[in-house]
């Protein structure tokens, strides 16, 4: 199929098809590219906006977009609906006018306290929370997910930047060897000896991050990693013969390495890729779980899990998220060994 | 090379001469003849004329002290009190009358300067090896305050700017001369003895040498025994030369206070609960009404207080900081304060334990003006000043004027306030205010306010006897970095009031300004109060016996073995003891026991919705 549409080399579509035979690593590869997208939409599934409100022969569709004030309803306040209570109020005054909830009905920011309980409360089909409420009365579904979303985004976004880095450092070390290449392993052995976690600590506790500020900060200890590698390989295909012929062609150097050499060895790249992924929700997690990572109340894994530690007895919280976590790890592996292993070399290469 | 020596030792010598020609001048003091001497021996008691001596009372601390010193390096840690609470002062103040009382004096005098105290001292008074405590003792105190070698500028600082001079007129009679007439003399005055026979020439090894020497003190306990890292022991002196004194009779009954190093705060509850620990600060909702329910509690062999005090109040609160463009509009900072739903947070995340402080100052008595109610949560009132001030609702609910939207960021540093802020920050979205919360590091959070770097702090200033208003709300202190002046308020008019509250030297005049002031300052809205804790909760061991009014006013903690203010007025009953230890041997269940005691309740409480629901 695809590669009617798309002009892809044999070589490729083999490793594709290797890749679905292994069945584990493409089920978990499915599973993750639907999580994806449902977190992309989580606001219609997961939100206190109603999906639609039918009032006085008029339509609304509240999802996206601006505030609707509750005076639009016929409410006596200026500020957003509160669609749960008007859900209600509709239902009781049958004036034919209805509103449809998202499946879970809350967002990840809003405390639903009761009177004389005192959160967090458990799990409860009635309440609509159906993984329970956190310590301050927050579904915990709902900042689930979109805390999974937030780490999702994050550790892609970490991966592009650090493999980019990572990536043309690692490749030009190979490329030119000699002076700059010892140069430049001096310079990441010394910057792989810092205690990356506690310079995170400390800046964090300086600067609230931000979203990008923390990926900058991460990433300018998490470009290492694929460098070694990176170097290996290029040190291997500066030396075959299509390099050569490029530059007797009188290729550029920029041009041989990112045109000649860099797709040779994306095999290499795209094995890594997925442990990069999860590395990178594990290190988020960790920051949020010691309060050094995204300001609150972002939602976050991380944060959830120290609410959970903090009230062992409200064990939906830590059952949730440790649930969680250990699917969204697992399934990340999977693809990577899949990945991994349908791009093994030794399955193309013939020994004659 | 040669010569400047030799000029060097002859300007020494000019200098030493200097040195010693006021000595010689005041050799021989005479006491003004126009002084009142004054005692007081009728203030009510509030010790229990029941308590028994004996006992040991088992106490615990988080860390071992760096040092006993109490001065110098490293000394400034929470178990100094300890050490320090026995050492008198020449006076104490009552904790329910607020009167003088005597402690190492007794008598004292005002001088018609306004900056002199007179004292005559207890000729009993004697230092824990004996010796008798004279007024040499008090010169020594400047001598060593003011000393290099104790390497501690702060009082190097305080003893030179705040006291002039100490004045012997004979063994047990001297005055304290300030360096400036001044309200309250008595408050600041009254400095301690210092032991001028224990400490020999002070040196550069000062610091160094009495890292851990015991010095003589003359309070009730003296430590007994250390093992470092591992515990204190405090002894009580079997003949101590105050104990028949009025104010301290019936105190200080527990014959020996152990301080244990318990590292972690959790660890600590569960050494109470197995009576490893006597007494366990259960003020936070958390222990009162979750931990509490645990069997020691339930079978009554433990007993719960909780005593409120009417004491001087921290300021917790939302501090604006008025250099910002956006808080320059009186209007916008009263809808800021309107947008705070504080009761809300009370209701439904402190679980009505707290209370809602009004203003800067509550708890500072006449003091304090109980007039002042803080802005109160009200939408109506948002919208009136927001439209007043020419600012609309932007399309997703958040206020606008010319391009800004009222988003503020909230600066704040500890994750158990997080709860709080987040529920003001959902409640604020319907005011049409944005609060970014902003979680630092406590320095770091610190640095930021103080440098005025800050839209709104989240965080509450100390206390102190009287109100202090120049450093919080003087234009003095406006617009510069490291100053107290945090909302950087800059009120032409407020200053006026508060140098004439400074210059006034005149106790009603003082109180009448102190009034206007606090209601200026609310008038500015530049300071949003949040909570009080007006009381204070404790588990202890049914042996634990207290007065019949089981605190004071201004007690802080009802079980504080050393301070000469509130403490000690607990004591411990052997049979109680016996009779629980025999009922938790039996596994029998004795009368679960909450004690409520209102005495002291602050009237501006009376009227607040209140309920008892969990206890």
């Amino acid at each position: 199929m695809i590669h009617k549409i798309m002009k892809i080399n044999s070589l490729t579509l083999k490793k594709i098809r290797r890749f679905k035979s292994i069945k584990r690593g493409y089920y978990s590869s499915v599973v993750f590219l639907l999580l994806f997208f449902f977190s992309m939409f989580a606001e219609l599934f997961v939100n206190n906006r109603a999906l639609m409100v039918h009032y006085e022969g008029e339509y609304y569709f509240p999802t996206y977009g601006q505030i609707l004030p509750g005076k639009t309803f016929g409410l006596d306040y200026d500020y957003e609906t509160n669609y749960r209570q008007l859900a209600l109020r509709f239902a009781v005054d049958g004036s034919g006018n209805w509103v449809i909830m998202p499946f879970v009905p809350f967002n990840a920011y809003e405390n639903d306290l009761r009177e004389d309980r005192y959160p967090p409360f458990a799990p409860s089909i009635k309440d609509r929370h159906y993984l329970g409420t956190d310590a301050i009365g927050r579904d915990v579904a709902a900042r689930l997910v979109y805390g999974f979303r937030i780490a999702i985004f994050f550790s892609l976004a970490l991966l592009v930047v650090n493999y980019t880095i990572g990536v043309s450092i690692g490749s030009a070390m190979g490329y030119w060897g000699g002076k700059f290449d010892l140069f430049f392993q001096r310079i990441i052995e010394i910057w792989s000896n810092v205690p990356f976690l506690y310079v995170i600590i400390i800046i964090s506790s300086i600067i609230v991050p931000n979203f990008f500020m923390l990926i900058l900060i991460m990433a300018c200890f998490g470009w290492i990693g694929i460098t070694w590698t990176m170097r290996t390989v290029t040190y291997k295909e500066r030396a075959r013969e299509y390099v050569m012929a490029a530059r007797a062609l009188g290729a550029s150097n920029t041009r041989i390495i990112f045109k000649h050499i860099i797709p040779n060895t994306i095999a290499i790249i795209v094995t890594f890729a997925p442990f990069s992924v999860s590395a990178g929700i594990v290190a988020l997690t960790s920051l949020d779980y010691l309060g050094f990572g995204l300001p609150p109340p972002t939602p976050s894994w991380g944060e959830l899990l120290q609410q959970g530690w903090a009230n062992l007895d409200a064990w939906w919280i830590s059952a949730a998220v440790i649930a969680a976590m250990t699917i969204t790890l697992i399934i990340v592996t999977f693809i990577g060994e899949a990945v991994r292993e349908a791009f093994d070399p030794k399955l193309h290469t013939t020994y004659e | 090379m040669k010569n400047f020596c030799k000029s060097f030792f002859w300007m020494g010598i000019v200098l030493l001469a200097i040195n010693l020609i006021p000595d010689h001048a005041a050799a021989v003091p005479e006491l003004p003849k126009d002084i009142k001497w004054l005692t007081n021996e009728s203030d009510p008691i509030f010790a229990s004329p029941e308590a028994k001596k004996g006992g040991i009372f088992k106490s615990a601390i988080l860390s071992f002290p760096l040092t006993f010193r109490v001065v110098g390096p490293d000394s400034n840690s929470g178990f100094r009190s300890a050490i320090l609470d026995n050492q008198l002062s020449l006076i104490g103040i009552h904790p329910n009358t607020e009167n003088i009382i005597p402690e190492l004096a007794t008598h004292w005098a005002f001088g018609q300067d306004k900056k002199t105290m007179y004292f005559k001292l207890n000729k009993n008074a004697r230092w824990s090896d004996g010796h008798p405590v004279t007024s040499h003792d008090f010169t020594y105190t400047l001598d060593f305050m003011r000393s290099k070698h104790i390497i501690a500028p702060w009082y190097n600082d305080y003893y030179t700017r705040e006291i002039d001079k100490v004045i012997v007129y004979d063994d047990y009679t001297l005055a304290i001369v300030g360096t400036k007439a001044q309200p309250d003399l008595h408050l600041k005055i009254p400095i301690g003895p210092i032991p001028r026979h224990f400490y020999s020439e002070l040196d550069n090894d000062f610091v160094r040498k009495y890292n851990w020497e015991i010095v003589p003190n003359t309070g009730p306990y003296q430590i007994h025994g250390f093992k470092k890292g591992k515990y204190i022991k405090f002894q009580r002196k079997k003949d101590w030369w105050a104990q028949d004194l009025r104010y301290f009779k019936h105190r200080f009954n527990v014959d020996t206070v152990v301080f244990n190093v318990i590292r972690d705060f959790n660890l600590m509850w569960e050494y109470f609960k197995k009576a490893r620990l006597e007494v366990f600060n259960i003020t936070f909702p958390n222990y009162w009404h979750v931990k509490s329910k645990t069997p020691v509690i339930e079978n009554g062999y433990v007993h719960r207080m909780w005593f409120f005090n009417d004491t001087q109040q921290p300021s917790m609160g939302l501090w604006l900081n008025q250099d910002r463009e956006i808080f320059k509009d009186k209007n916008v900072r009263y809808a800021f304060a309107h947008a705070m739903n504080v009761q809300k947070v009370i209701e439904k995340v402190l679980r009505n334990d707290y209370f809602r402080l009004e203003q800067h100052y509550v708890g500072y008595g006449l003091y304090s003006n109980n007039n002042i109610r803080a802005r109160r949560f009200d939408l109506e009132k948002v919208d009136i000043h927001m439209k007043k001030a020419g600012w609309k609702r932007g399309p997703d609910g958040i206020w606008t004027k010319n391009g800004m939207r009222y988003s503020v960021e909230v600066t704040y540093s500890f994750a158990d306030h997080t709860p709080r802020l987040v529920v003001l920050k959902e409640e604020a979205k319907k005011a049409g205010i944005e609060l970014r919360l902003q979680k630092l590091d406590p320095s770091a959070d610190y640095k930021k306010v103080l440098e005025k770097k800050h839209d709104v702090a989240w965080s509450g200033w100390g206390t102190g006897l009287r109100p202090a208003f120049w450093q919080h709300y003087h234009s003095a202190n406006a617009h510069k970095p490291q100053t107290n002046n945090i909302t950087n308020t800059d009120d032409p008019d407020l200053d006026k009031l508060i140098d004439t509250y400074r210059d006034s030297l005149d106790q009603k005049e003082r109180i009448r300004l102190s009034l206007q002031i606090q209601e200026k300052i609310h008038e500015i809205g530049a300071f949003v109060p949040t909570f009080m804790v007006p009381y204070v909760r404790r588990a202890y061991w049914r042996w634990w016996r207290l007065p019949k009014i089981p605190g004071t006013k201004h007690s802080e903690t009802l079980f504080d073995p050393f301070a000469p203010y509130t403490g000690g007025l607990f004591w411990y009953d052997k049979a109680l003891h016996e009779e629980t230890k025999m009922a938790k041997k039996k596994k029998q269940k004795l009368q679960p026991v909450t004690i409520i005691d209102e005495t002291y309740k602050m009237k501006i409480l009376e009227n607040v919705k209140f309920s008892y629901r969990n206890s």
